[in-house]
């Protein structure tokens, strides 16, 4: 790589580190109306059976993996 | 077949402990089924400031054969009101572990919000027919903002991204 091209390549990666460290993510209206639609759904009302669930943990991962039993293909 | 939460959610409740699922465990229960938005490495629970409720959760997680982990080592025993209300006065968090790399974080802070506000407005959900209490995904997402972490910016802007599919899918409307 020539020095010029390699000047190029670091000066776009400190743009993008810069952009990093001031990136502030803020909550807009039309999130929270999104929220407001997700959370009024009926399967997210109390009382609602969430046993299907994966709340996105590995002891879950492994806990249903365990539990997978091939079955050979019948002809 | 259970949910490996679901023993210590049934043991939390025999000994009526408040607390309130936070984090991005609780966001992806507002999802579809069978289907995590996110990947994460331990399960959020807010407990409040609160001594004999703290010990009743360390008791909740003996009974399950959890063990329970604080500052990278082992909790002292006995696991008391003595140690609990020390543990609430550092506002530190103790970690159970158990089986399948459960793990479960009692955490006694949450950014952005008071016990008592999460907790009034709670959802009652249920696991293999066991209650499990979780935040609403508003009050997730505003603490998710607040703490204003790199990977928490990131979970936002991916997670608007993720409602966005959802609420597309006919099945959720």
């Amino acid at each position: 790589m020539t020095d010029e091209r390699l000047e190029r390549v670091l000066r776009g990666l400190e743009k993008a580190r810069q952009f990093a460290e001031s990136y502030r993510f803020e909550i807009s209206d039309e999130y929270r109306t999104l929220i407001a639609q997700v959370e009024a759904l009926p399967r997210n009302q109390s009382g609602a059976d969430k046993s299907g669930r994966w709340l996105g943990s590995l002891a879950e991962h492994k806990s249903w993996y365990r539990n997978v039993r091939l079955v050979p293909r019948k002809r | 077949m259970t949910h490996p939460l679901s023993p210590l959610a049934a043991a939390l409740g025999r000994h009526s402990v408040r607390y309130v699922m936070i984090g991005i465990s609780a966001a992806n229960l507002y999802g579809p089924d069978g289907q995590a938005i996110f990947a994460t490495e331990d399960i959020d629970l807010f407990l409040p400031l609160d001594a004999d409720n703290l010990v009743a959760a360390w008791a909740a997680c003996d009974e399950t054969a959890l063990e329970l982990w604080s500052n990278n080592e082992p909790l002292d025993r006995p696991r008391d009101r003595f140690l609990a209300e020390r543990v609430i006065e550092r506002r530190a968090l103790t970690r159970a572990r158990g089986a399948n790399q459960l793990i479960v974080d009692f955490t006694l802070v949450m950014k952005g919000f008071d016990f008592e506000t999460v907790w009034n407005e709670r959802r009652e959900f249920l696991m293999d027919d066991v209650p499990v209490l979780a935040a609403r995904l508003l009050h997730i997402v505003e603490s998710k903002q607040a703490t204003g972490r790199e990977k928490d910016q990131l979970f936002l802007a991916t997670h608007l991204d993720a409602l966005q599919q959802l609420l597309k899918k006919s099945d959720l409307r």
